[in-house]
């Protein structure tokens, strides 16, 4: 079941890298926080320790803490920040800054299909290597998040505006996610909190800075912020 | 005790947002640093003044972590110290001075608690947390150019972060049922990992990590951040920030001795070094601006650092030297290279002629940090370099040893270049630019004395304890 999730979430990816279009980019954030909290999900049912009857009562609900919470924290960090927070949030930023599109790609979309395809295949072949070492992961998480991590770096070197940069950065951290849930071994709490304020705080300062930049230049492309060099003094 | 370092600057932090009083915040940053240094201090003697405050498990001080925390509370002290002098020159700084504040309780706390933490993934939350922390204060003057360099910091550095992260998940794969990410545990079930993941996740922690550090192909935000903040501010990057995440480096690194798949590991540390120390040679040559000058010569030492882990034995001894020397002379250089500014207003190296006869005393400091930096023999770094090369040699690596000898002469070249030239050429008669009136407290030259002269008397006389400490904090390697 969690597969089918797992394939959108690398095909969205490719979607990702085939528009130009900004608010098509937030839209598919929604869509990733959406798609990775089902994988979560499908992944709880699954647990041996998972019945509806544990949050019956106070008794079970007591007896079951450390599982409720992991459950609550995934929710929380998938759906409401992932999904929403951080999604609306950009969405103001693209309003406030009118950076519509990101124009003028080194590379035409039909090359970007085309090589974030092969991304995704030569991530799923990476994953399926017959080999012992690969017997301990997950193929399909592994496959998968590997190639949407290259993906959004990939992303992220080809884009001129400075948003898309923050969007392939949010992608890479979902990859991120991804594969911190193929890990079947839980950490502890505290580097989930820590994860979740990476990327709440990560992106806010982002988001702020993006502010800044669209006051103090007249245009949001990454090529305005290489005015510090070391062979000529501009101070 | 531990508890006290960790949670004063939140406290502080409480205090300054409830009472909004200006004298406040420089008490509270100068309370910190002697509370700081206070603290380290009774760690390093063992003396446990808090014996009822137990801190939680997941830090505690140890054989090698502690040499960092007191590195980082001298430097922190000297730079809380000037500090007090800095804020009164800077217009900037008086009025947002409250979040200045904050900002620098936070990213000290944070890098605290990334040296102190026993556990990987908390040690990877504080690393992130001084990112988040020194962007602001590199992005404090609010100029176009500090805006590019606070977002090329932070964009770099998340990513680089984003990366280490992955390298912790695959350590997760490699400790197969060990299910824990404490240092003394993932140190004693070394033996048991799967090799293959572990490799794979040295390569993801060190570029990750690496880039905080500052080496070499993955440096790009280091010249431009340390030359764009306020001079305390690059002061404490350079000399506390760095080491706290060469820690990190350091402790996996460990794990990867002790589990016996290290050869591949050094050959990634060696190339990095040696990189750093030709990017540095490569740029320091023709440099125009002092403070990336100095930014340059910190990447140069983060890649000693590294080269002296990779050869292991008598070279990561040397490192921990190194690293000791380093944080004290550069901590100087910038804090007087903020001096530099202040007096001058510009970071370019042309247009400031004739220091030593317009302040003779920051022009001393100048040349005497230059002396430090570039090993010369009273400075501590001339034992940590010779060691190095002498453990080279040892190894029958003349090769390298070479050049190394090479890439640190151009180094000392370049740097000794432009040091020269600011502080003996003849003064020029337009300096329209030069404000004499600008007035320095003492405050803002006894803290680089001090760092100074604690860098060349243990150049020449290093007391037993230290060396036993510095010995036992290498022992495994």
């Amino acid at each position: 079941m969690e597969n089918i999730f797992i394939i959108l979430l690398g095909l969205s990816m490719i979607y990702i890298a085939a528009t130009s279009r900004l608010a098509a980019h937030v839209n598919m954030l929604i869509v990733q926080g959406w798609l990775l909290f089902f994988v979560c999900l499908t992944g709880f049912v699954k647990e041996p320790w998972f019945n509806w009857s544990m949050i019956s009562g106070t008794e079970s609900i007591a007896a079951n803490i450390p599982h409720i919470t992991g459950l609550l924290f995934v929710v929380i960090e998938t759906l409401i920040v992932k999904a929403f927070v951080i999604p609306l949030f950009l969405k103001k930023v693209v309003k406030r800054t009118n950076s519509h599109r990101d124009t003028e790609a080194n590379i035409p979309h039909f090359y970007c299909l085309f090589i974030s395809s092969v991304i995704l295949f030569a991530g799923f072949l990476v994953a399926n290597i017959d080999a012992p070492q690969f017997k301990l992961i997950d193929s399909m998480y592994f496959g998968v998040s590997i190639s949407i991590i290259i993906t959004s770096l990939w992303l992220i070197t080809i884009k001129h505006k400075v948003l898309s940069n923050v969007i392939g950065f949010i992608t890479m951290e979902n990859g991120i996610f991804l594969l911190s849930l193929s890990v079947a071994k839980e950490m502890p709490i505290i580097v989930n909190l820590g994860v979740l304020l990476d990327i709440f705080i990560a992106v806010f300062i982002l988001g702020m800075l993006v502010n800044e930049i669209n006051n103090e230049f007249d245009d949001m492309e990454v090529s305005q912020l290489s005015d510090l060099k070391d062979y000529e003094y501009n101070d | 005790m531990i508890n006290l370092i960790l949670l004063f600057p939140l406290l502080a932090c409480l205090i300054l947002f409830v009472f909004k009083f200006k004298f406040l915040n420089n008490l509270m940053i100068n309370l910190y640093a002697a509370i700081h240094f206070t603290v380290s201090l009774a760690l390093c003697f063992h003396k446990d003044f808090l014996p009822m405050w137990t801190p939680s498990k997941f830090f505690a001080a140890d054989d090698t972590n502690i040499i960092f925390l007191m590195v980082m509370s001298i430097v922190f002290l000297a730079v809380a110290v000037y500090n007090n002098g800095y804020i009164k020159n800077n217009e900037d700084l008086t009025r947002k001075i409250r979040h200045y504040t904050y900002m620098v309780l936070f990213f000290v706390f944070s890098m605290t608690g990334a040296i102190l933490s026993s556990n990987l993934g908390i040690t990877w939350v504080f690393i992130e947390g001084t990112t988040l922390a020194s962007a602001y204060l590199i992005y404090f003057h609010k100029t176009k150019h500090s805006i590019e360099a606070a977002w090329k910091y932070v964009f770099i550095c998340s990513i680089g972060i984003a990366l280490a992260f992955v390298g912790i998940i695959l350590l997760t794969i490699a400790t197969g049922n060990v299910n824990t990410l404490f240092y003394s545990e993932l140190y004693n079930n070394a033996a048991s990992f799967n090799p293959f993941w572990l490799k794979l996740s040295f390569v993801f922690i060190l570029f990750g990590i690496g880039t905080k550090m500052g080496l070499a192909p993955v440096h790009f935000w280091l010249p431009d951040a340390h030359s764009e903040a306020p001079s305390p501010i690059s002061a404490l990057l350079s000399a506390t920030l760095l080491n706290s995440a060469f820690l990190m480096i350091l402790n996996v690194f460990r794990i990867l001795v002790l589990a016996g798949c290290d050869g591949y590991a050094r050959i990634m540390l060696l190339t990095m070094g040696f990189l750093s120390l030709f990017i540095t040679a490569v740029f320091v040559y023709h440099i125009n601006n002092y403070k990336r000058m100095l930014a340059y010569s910190s990447i140069e030492n983060m890649g000693i650092l590294a080269i002296g882990t990779a050869l292991g034995g008598i070279g990561v001894l040397a490192a921990m030297i190194h690293l000791v020397g380093h944080s004290l002379i550069k901590a100087s250089f910038f804090l007087t290279a903020g001096n530099i500014l202040e007096r001058y207003g510009t970071k370019k190296v042309k247009s400031i002629t004739g220091l030593i006869k317009t302040d003779r005393k920051t022009g001393w400091l100048w040349v005497l940090s230059f002396v430090g930096i570039a090993a010369f023999p009273p400075s501590v770094l001339f034992i940590s370099e010779f060691l190095m090369i002498k453990s080279m040699f040892m190894e029958g690596k003349f090769i390298l040893a070479g050049l190394f000898f090479l890439l640190l002469t151009i180094v000392i070249y370049g740097l000794g270049k432009a040091v020269i030239r600011m502080t003996f050429s003849k003064q020029e008669e337009r300096e329209e630019n030069v404000s004499q009136n600008v007035v320095f407290g003492w405050n803002m030259y006894i803290p680089q004395v001090v760092l100074l002269f604690l860098a060349f008397l243990i150049g020449i006389y290093m007391p037993i304890g230290f060396t036993q400490s510095l010995l036992a904090a290498v022992a495994g390697f």
